[in-house]
């Protein structure tokens, strides 16, 4: 289990110093760099001063090299767009995102889920009218989920049509706090969530029908075990294999935030991050975002292989072998 | 029934005499609305695009740099965003001597800082130390430097500030709009330190930063929001004596969509933006107004245009032979010809639009021509035009050619993603297949396009080049041929003034027409008399539109939207809007 883990570590550091050294070059490559945010008739000295800063006036292996050298330390450079540290506005913006992909995270597992649960066992009108639903899901773009929502939350009134917290939260409670983000949180989380239940859904389906014929299941039946213990001790837990990688996949994409939903809602994640940071080429923000990015996307694969180390007893067994 | 007759001829009386306090534009250190309009108290919510990277406006050019300090900080004079006209602000009064060189300003009495320090006048004498200080890297020192030279400052006493130019200066004391006034008690420290280019900056706590203006700065969660709250010391009252600002608070939300930014304005949940409404958007915001959810104003005709231009350096076209019609007059009138502005304003910005045949459009009242050469749209005329410099289409195919073959065919670029500027030039591409020149469009990212554009790597570009200031003595790096925004041939130079002057390096020689608006410009900026510089600049205009270097084709018009329950908005072209006057603002049901 230690090399196990071990061994995941450094996947995660590889991972993340890929991911990150991958963004700064490529954001470096990329046509344009940040002096354009200083409007196209910047005087040419600040320009300078500006490329100076940023490195940008050096080569791209030696701006890399320099940066991999602080980074090392911990320390990620400044960004342009908030003339501040970069490591700062990533944990900031990564705590968001967090709450934002747990609550989408949950939402999906207690809706998806159970409903596959149900598609995949039972045939009807009304698993019909389930299936029918996921497929509509994961038809819409989140870019169309978001503008729902936030038409829908600016039509009605019913929520906020976006942000993190109101405008009046200034020096309250902690307590007030929370309940201000847990009145912002449904518009974001569910135009993350409802996609990922759709997928959750079609997955446990199949994997439940394909489950449920298995010889045990039927040796269980035969046994004379009940219809709703045969589906939750026995088909779900068999089922839960493939269900555990793709949970993993979804933990890291969410918590790796959501450019889209994050940027229609005015969510201050990561994801909103990233996007500001590439349009405005602020190359540092970029890779630190990136790194964070690919740290949770780390995160999510370890998580995948532990659930999966939970419920699936071969995997155990392999593990002590 | 005489009683009653009087009773009318009172009322009525007394309506014209509100109206007319109603319009008028209000005494400096006042303002004209009255109590029974506009109450105290109240939170306006204000959306902003980006967030600020530094409180401190003298190293920080950003519109939310620039909005901040307008809510914050005070200027000695300043621009009325709305009538262009100079307005005392901090300085009460000034007086100017005969060779427009020397400036005396006294400064308004009993004026504290937020922190409850005294406003003195070694408070002015530090920022323009700290504007010229070469450690600041001041974005403003260009604008307050003439032929090289800043502005001179000395302070006979604590209430009195005299500037000495280094020579006359067409625009006078317009310049030291630019120039925020900052509290030497809090940053003298800093510039000692030469560490004055990074006080306040955005990681400042907000207790620290202290200012003149209507509001201070509360909090500041980065990427979500500012708070402001009313500065108690604040120095301006309203006509009836009611203390300003009439707000308690103004919170600036950061939404950087603008299709968000509409939907949560209609909503309610934002009061007002800081940028006029997109031709596409008109008609949900109008929507919106019937439902009295907004007002809409209509701004009137902005003061910068979209432009269309060709790549006249010489050197970026090496040897392809193209560049012998390109670089000819005839070949720009051609297009100008080529193009219905009519139809141009009807198809790109759905009727919103107006024709200018300028950079200068009727926007900028002051300083706008209606005299200059007109091209109206004749297709034949442009063709004519084009044959006589030896363009025709020889091969039948549509598109012109020179005598060798070479084809009139473009490739213009535009930013991605902006709907008028796409629309624009497909619009172009249209127009012109008409009279025989052959268009392909490349729609690329910002950033990119303004980095092919300084390295002059392009063929033509359809974009909008915003001027900084509505009086042109302030645009001369546009003007002039050595001034790094004349865009359409960039002077091969690493370093210069915005005046274009001492430390350029030699580029390509002018051409006479831009020799002869060198000359121009260069008398107009240092000529004081208005009327003379307007007579001066109007010649500037005429030889523009005659050689055409850059194409204009139609000026938007602005509308903007705000919640209804705003009052006291005063509307202006320039950004922002309508918190240029944020201390006259107020809000319905407030308090």
């Amino acid at each position: 289990m230690v090399r196990f883990l071990l061994r995941r570590l450094l996947f995660a550091a590889l991972l993340v110093i890929a991911v990150s050294s991958g963004a700064l070059l490529l954001t470096r490559l990329a046509p344009g760099d940040v002096t354009a945010n200083l409007g196209a008739f910047a005087p040419p000295d600040e320009v300078a001063r500006t490329r100076a800063r940023f490195d940008l006036d050096r080569s791209p292996v030696a701006q890399w090299g320099g940066w991999a050298l602080r980074a090392s330390r911990f320390d990620f450079g400044d960004s342009f767009l908030y003339n501040r540290p970069v490591g700062g506005l990533i944990r900031a913006a990564a705590i968001n995102t967090a709450i934002l992909a747990v609550a989408a995270l949950a939402v999906a597992t207690f809706i998806g889920i159970p409903f596959g649960i149900m598609t995949g066992s039972r045939r009807g009108a009304i698993s019909a009218a389930v299936r029918g639903v996921s497929l509509v899901c994961l038809s819409v773009p989140p870019l169309l989920t978001s503008l729902f929502f936030v038409f829908l939350a600016s039509r009605t009134g019913w929520l906020p049509s976006g942000g993190m917290t109101s405008v009046d939260v200034v020096d309250v409670s902690w307590s007030a706090w929370l309940l201000d983000v847990l009145r912002h949180l449904p518009m974001p989380a569910l135009a993350l969530a409802l996609p990922l239940a759709a997928t959750f859904e079609r997955l446990q389906s199949q994997a439940i029908s394909e489950t449920i014929h298995q010889p045990f299941v039927v040796a269980a039946m035969a046994r004379g075990v009940t219809w709703r213990q045969l589906l939750l001790d026995h088909a779900w837990r068999a089922s839960l294999r493939s269900m555990c990688a793709i949970y993993g996949l979804a933990i890291g994409a969410l918590l790796s935030g959501s450019f889209v939903v994050e940027y229609v809602t005015a969510w201050p994640g990561l994801g909103r991050l990233m996007y500001e940071a590439l349009r405005a080429r602020d190359i540092y923000l970029v890779a630190g975002c990136a790194a964070m990015g690919g740290l949770f996307l780390a995160f999510g694969s370890v998580v995948a292989d532990l659930l999966l180390f939970a419920a699936d007893p071969r995997v155990r067994e392999g593990q002590a072998a | 029934m005489k009683t009653r007759l009087l009773g009318i001829v009172v009322t009525a009386g007394m309506l014209a005499v509100g109206y007319v306090f109603w319009r008028s534009p209000g005494a400096p250190g006042s303002t004209t609305s009255t109590a029974a309009q506009q109450a105290r108290g109240g939170q306006l919510v204000a959306s902003i695009r980006a967030v600020p990277r530094s409180f401190n406006r003298l190293v920080a050019r950003e519109q939310t740099a620039e909005l901040l300090s307008l809510l914050t900080q005070g200027r000695l004079v300043r621009i009325n965003r709305s009538t262009f006209e100079l307005e005392p602000w901090l300085a009460e009064r000034w007086e100017a001597a005969p060779d427009g060189r020397t400036f005396t300003l006294h400064l308004r009495p009993g004026v504290t800082w937020s922190d409850g320090a005294p406003f003195t006048a070694a408070d002015v004498l530090f920022t323009l130390q700290a504007a010229f200080d070469p450690k600041t890297e001041s974005v403003v020192a260009e604008q307050l430097t003439i032929d090289g030279k800043p502005i001179a400052a000395a302070a006979p006493d604590d209430h009195t500030v005299v500037v000495t130019y280094p020579a006359a200066s067409g625009p006078g004391l317009r310049l030291f709009d630019a120039l925020v006034i900052l509290p030497r008690h809090k940053l003298e420290g800093a510039l000692k330190d030469g560490t004055f280019a990074n006080a306040w900056n955005s990681a400042t706590s907000p207790a620290e930063i202290v200012g003149t203006g209507p509001f201070t700065l509360r909090e500041y969660v980065p990427g979500q929001r500012l708070v402001l709250d009313r500065n108690p010391r604040y120095w301006r009252k309203a006509a009836d004596g009611t203390q300003l600002p009439y707000l308690d608070r103004i919170v600036l939300q950061v939404v950087p969509d603008q299709d968000a930014e509409l939907l949560r304005l209609q909503a309610g949940d934002i009061d007002m933006t800081q940028s006029e409404l997109r031709p596409d958007d008109y008609v949900a915001a109008k929507r919106a107004e019937d439902q009295g959810k907004l007002k809409v104003v209509e701004l009137g005709v902005g003061p910068d245009a979209d432009a269309f231009w060709f790549d006249l350096k010489p050197e970026a076209w090496k040897t392809d032979p193209r560049f012998a019609f390109v670089s000819k007059r005839e070949f720009r009138q051609a297009i100008s010809y080529g193009v219905d502005r009519e139809a141009f304003a009807e198809h790109v910005f759905l009727g919103a639009a107006v024709p200018v045949w300028g950079p200068i459009t009727s926007g900028n009242k002051i300083w706008f021509s209606p005299n200059v050469l007109r091209y109206p749209p004749d297709v034949n005329k442009a063709k004519e035009m084009l044959k006589s410099i030896g363009l025709e289409d020889r091969n039948g195919n549509g598109i012109v050619e020179d005598a060798q073959g070479h084809e009139a065919r473009f490739t213009v670029i535009t930013q991605r993603g902006i709907g008028w500027y796409e629309r624009g030039t497909n619009e172009l591409r249209t127009q012109l297949a008409r009279v025989g020149i052959a268009l392909e469009v490349a729609p690329i990212d910002n950033g990119a396009l303004i980095k092919r554009m300084l390295s002059a790597d392009y063929e033509a570009i359809y974009y909008r080049p915003l001027a900084t200031d509505l009086d042109p003595a302030s645009n001369m790096d546009f003007w002039l041929s050595t001034g790094s925004g004349h865009f359409w041939n960039l002077p091969d130079q690493t370093s210069q003034d915005r005046k274009g002057r001492a430390t350029q390096e030699e580029g390509p020689a002018p051409q006479e027409w831009e020799a002869r608006i060198d000359m121009l410009m260069a008398e107009q900026a240092s000529t004081v008399d208005l009327e003379k510089r307007k007579q001066i600049f109007n010649q500037v205009q005429k030889t523009f539109a005659e050689n055409l270097p850059v194409l204009y084709f139609v000026a938007p018009r602005l509308y903007y939207a705000h919640n209804a329950r705003v009052l006291g908005v005063v509307p202006s072209v320039q950004r922002p809007p309508a918190l240029w006057n944020a201390d006259s603002l107020s809000v319905r049901g407030g308090p």
